[in-house]
């Protein structure tokens, strides 16, 4: 597997697993700048959960960089969207609570310190001399109120995140201090991965003051860029926020753009009419590489494309056919001429570097001769299955799903077809509620930026799972003990044994971990991250330049 | 007074098509698969953020309440919120109306400006090198396709040569007029146009072969008519015979065709938008279908329709101006 920039991949995992298992602790309480310490089930582990800064030095006077994503941000509101390209753009102006840096450790940001007061409360305390854009200060109050904001329809708006502070009730000031309690229903072991990634800041007063519409077209945050110009599905530009709390960025001024067709973006990168551009297909990697004043950067994602099989259909709901199924796709293969080798494997439905990742889980070899046996021992010689695919959804999904199909369809007892289905309809039949409108196979994505095995196993592959195609009361008996598990280790392998669990029962043929591939101009010092944020804060004209 | 009572029914017909429209998109909702609430709540939503996002958005009222709100808010200029964006449809609408307006002009005008001449040229030097050379470019121009003809421009003229930005709109053209009226500022003219020509250009080169194409043969058809060979006859130029006789018969198809052409284009060019970033009309309705989202579909809609029955209009009138038999 080869990529331009990264250090050694497992090395970095390892960290972002260990990042990802910091968060999701018991307890923790970190001031800018220490070592935090952690103590969970007896054993104590150090954190460095520096607040993450730019180096310090002289700041250039006109360094100015554009990034093309694919879509144009969907709103302004950060708490109002649950789309990708509309966090890259809105995390430039509003901050969270706390953060996660380039290699995915948890970063304190509007708090200075956060802890378990017990089971269902945790505190942050909040940081001082923080302004928003219009000058006015941080408060408490203005956290509790995002937060509520986006768990209490009542606030203000059914937040479409509210699923995203999984078991969050509310929040509150505490009395006499600069402190902020959430409450959750039960333990919530991982309340401090979810705020690592979820719950930016808005001042209270100037969301009260404005309707839906202006929120939506105008920006107030405490980060280091301050919006200048909004044009809806034209551009948004940023400057520099000189009064921000942190060292001001190296960039002066930020213009996000949008071009849907990726061979638009690349021209738009090779001409120098962009900076950075997001999802470079693998067929333009060579262009961009030797085009001399532009490079690759990539990273691989939190998102897992798999294909479901409905447990209680036939042939699907037997575990030998499901097993046969993963024999049967040649994985290596479709990465490597698919993808360009731009994935990594997958054997179980959490991703390298998760909290309750299993490393002891083995790859399904591709063994069409053993495929063919399983089929003939579950009784379903013979039979005729069609996967469903979205269409550009995902990257090369379509192709994927042919390659997935063309190989089962080798197998001399099964035949097997693709539907291309629009992603609308398809996903209509899969959130409805009603698992008999969800097709008896299909391919999806999933992508988890929490880090955590059970943000993935509960909503896909649980009994009562929003998205689930699979039911198993040994894997749900161990996710409500996972879930109130507050001892660190004892809730890793939980997981893990979930993890192994899932691998033996094949709910899904286990496909590829995608990658974010950027394009980059060599101007720019800036590596690709894996939660698909592209974060301006980071970069800094290269000494070249 | 006949061409008034004539454009005044012409108007009222298009008001009723307009509803039609407005009526016919509602109903598609309900038989269209595919929930909005599936894009704005995140895949594992559960059922309560569904329905607490169904009430935000209005969707849990029966059709009739939302189809007669919908109709009266329309009646005083609202046409709703995106459910995606948050925003006034209206406000999305109309930010992307000059740019593919714009971009219909530039086309057609490429289209006009190549195509009646190299027309005519062909009818009236028929089997010549110049007939052979005109009818090879339509050939060409009406099986190119579009997507890859834009893609190929960039390769050639923007990434090999450098002479054009690979995409995008740059400026408006009112605010490039404004900077040449204020300022005495050509730069922002010629920023318009640098970006405007290539995907005018591969907009305009199906509708320059086509009515390439159909300026000849009519031309061929008029100039073979037995008032030409009377006019001939009678001792008048050739020019005059050509161009203020044939010519103007033959381009009342001609206009027929612009004026479809014209109204297709403002219901949005979505390849060659695609191809080149231009933020028009075409990408906001695919973008609003592909998302469900209902009032920048429906409003979207009413905006095209109203565009169609506007040049059908204008056209009408012109077909009324050249030849007034078609008044009675």
């Amino acid at each position: 597997m080869a990529h331009d920039e990264g250090a050694s991949r497992r090395t970095f995992l390892k960290t972002a697993g260990t990042a990802a298992a910091a968060a999701s602790v018991a307890g923790c309480t970190g001031g800018g700048g220490t070592q935090e310490t952690t103590t969970t089930g007896g054993t104590t582990t150090e954190t460095d959960t520096q607040t993450e800064t730019s180096e310090e030095g002289d700041l250039p006077d006109e360094f100015a960089v554009t990034i093309t994503q694919g879509q144009m941000p969907t709103t302004l509101d950060p708490q109002n969207h649950r789309s990708t390209p509309t966090d890259n753009v809105v995390l430039h102006a509003y901050e969270g609570l706390l953060g996660r840096d380039q290699q995915g450790k948890i970063v304190q940001k509007l708090a200075t310190n956060y802890e378990r007061q017990e089971p269902g409360r945790v505190r942050f305390q909040i940081r001082e001399g923080v302004t928003f854009h219009n000058g006015d200060q941080l408060t408490p109050e203005d956290v509790a109120f995002s937060i509520n904001r986006i768990v209490d329809e009542s606030v203000s708006i059914a937040s479409p995140q509210a699923d995203q502070l999984a078991g969050v009730t509310g929040a509150e000031v505490v009395d006499g201090q600069r402190a902020v309690d959430v409450m959750s229903d039960g333990a919530n072991p991982i309340v401090f991965s979810l705020f690592a990634t979820y719950c930016d800041v808005m001042q209270q007063s100037w969301v009260e003051e404005r309707s839906k519409s202006e929120i939506a077209q105008q920006m107030n945050g405490t980060g280091p860029f301050v919006l200048e110009q909004f044009q809806s599905n034209v551009r948004v530009e940023f400057s520099r926020n000189e009064d921000y709390w942190r060292q001001p960025p190296a960039v002066t001024s930020l213009t996000f753009r949008a071009a849907e067709e990726s061979s638009t973006r690349v021209n738009q990168l090779l001409e120098g009419e962009s900076d950075i551009i997001v999802n470079v297909p693998p067929q333009s990697i060579g262009r961009v590489r030797n085009n001399g004043s532009t490079r690759i950067s990539a990273a691989p994602s939190t998102r897992i494309l798999y294909n479901a099989m409905k447990y209680n259909v036939e042939p699907f709901s037997s575990v030998e056919f499901r097993r046969a199924m993963n024999l049967a796709v040649n994985l290596e293969s479709i990465i490597e001429n698919v993808l360009s080798g731009f994935a990594d494997p997958t054997n179980q439905p959490t991703l390298e570097g998760f909290f309750g990742f299993n490393s002891d889980v083995s790859q399904y070899p591709h063994d069409p001769a053993q495929a063919e046996q399983l089929v003939e021992e579950s009784g379903h010689a013979g039979v005729s299955i069609t996967l469903h695919t979205p269409v550009g959804r995902y990257l090369k999904d379509v192709e994927i799903a042919q390659a997935v199909a063309n190989q089962i369809d080798q197998l001399s007892n099964v035949s097997c077809s693709v539907r291309q289905r629009e992603f609308a309809t398809l996903a209509g039949e899969l959130t409805d509620g009603n698992l008999e409108t969800s097709p008896d196979f299909y391919l999806i994505g999933w992508g988890n930026a929490t880090f955590d095995a059970s943000q993935t196993i509960i909503p896909l592959l649980t009994c009562d799972g929003a998205l689930t195609s699979y039911c198993n009361e040994q894997v749900d008996q161990q996710m409500n003990q996972a879930q109130s598990q507050t001892d660190e280790q004892q809730r890793d392998q939980t997981l893990q044994q979930v993890n192994q669990t899932l691998h033996d029962q094949a709910p899904w043929i286990f496909l590829n971990r995608q990658y974010s591939v950027y394009g980059v101009r060599n101007r720019v010092e800036w590596q690709a991250r894996r939660d698909e944020r592209i974060d301006a804060y980071a970069m800094e004209p290269a000494e070249s330049q | 007074m006949a061409m008034g009572r004539f454009l005044l029914k012409r108007s009222v017909q298009g008001v009723f098509v307009v509803w039609g429209v407005v009526t016919a998109v509602f109903a598609l909702r309900y038989v269209t698969p595919g929930n909005p609430i599936t894009f704005v709540a995140p895949l594992d939503a559960g059922p309560e953020l569904r329905e607490q996002i169904a009430r935000e958005l209005g969707l849990n009222r029966p059709f009739y309440v939302q189809y007669f709100d919908y109709i009266f808010s329309l009646l005083q200029g609202d046409m709703g919120y995106s459910y995606i964006q948050g925003v006034e449809a209206s406000k999305l609408i109309f930010a992307r109306l000059p740019a593919t307006v714009e971009l219909a002009v530039a086309a057609s005008v490429v289209a006009v400006v190549l195509s009646i001449p190299l027309g005519v040229i062909s009818a009236t030097r028929r089997h010549e090198p110049a007939d052979y050379a005109a009818t090879s470019f339509s050939l060409i121009g009406i099986s190119t396709p579009n997507f890859w003809l834009g893609i190929m421009l960039v390769l050639v003229l923007s990434v090999q040569f450098g002479l054009f930005p690979t995409s995008r709109r740059g400026i408006g053209l009112a605010p490039a007029i404004g900077m040449l009226v204020t300022q005495l500022d050509f730069s922002g003219l010629v920023t318009w146009l640098s970006h405007m020509i290539l995907p005018a250009v591969t907009l305009g080169t199906y509708f320059t072969a086509l009515i390439t194409r159909l300026t000849r043969s009519g031309m061929l058809d008029e100039l073979g008519k037995p008032y030409v060979r009377a006019s001939r006859a009678k001792g008048l130029p050739e020019t005059l015979v050509r161009y203020k006789h044939a010519l103007r018969n033959t381009l009342i198809p001609v206009i027929t065709v612009l004026g479809l052409q014209l109204g297709t284009l403002i219901g949005g060019a979505v390849i060659t938008e695609a191809v080149f970033a231009w933020p028009g009309l075409g990408t906001l309705l695919i973008n609003a279908i592909n998302s469900r989202d209902w009032p920048l579909i429906q409003g979207s809609l009413i905006v095209i329709g109203t565009g169609f029955v506007l040049i059908n209009i204008f056209v009408d009138a012109l077909y009324a101006y050249i030849n007034p038999q078609v008044v009675h």
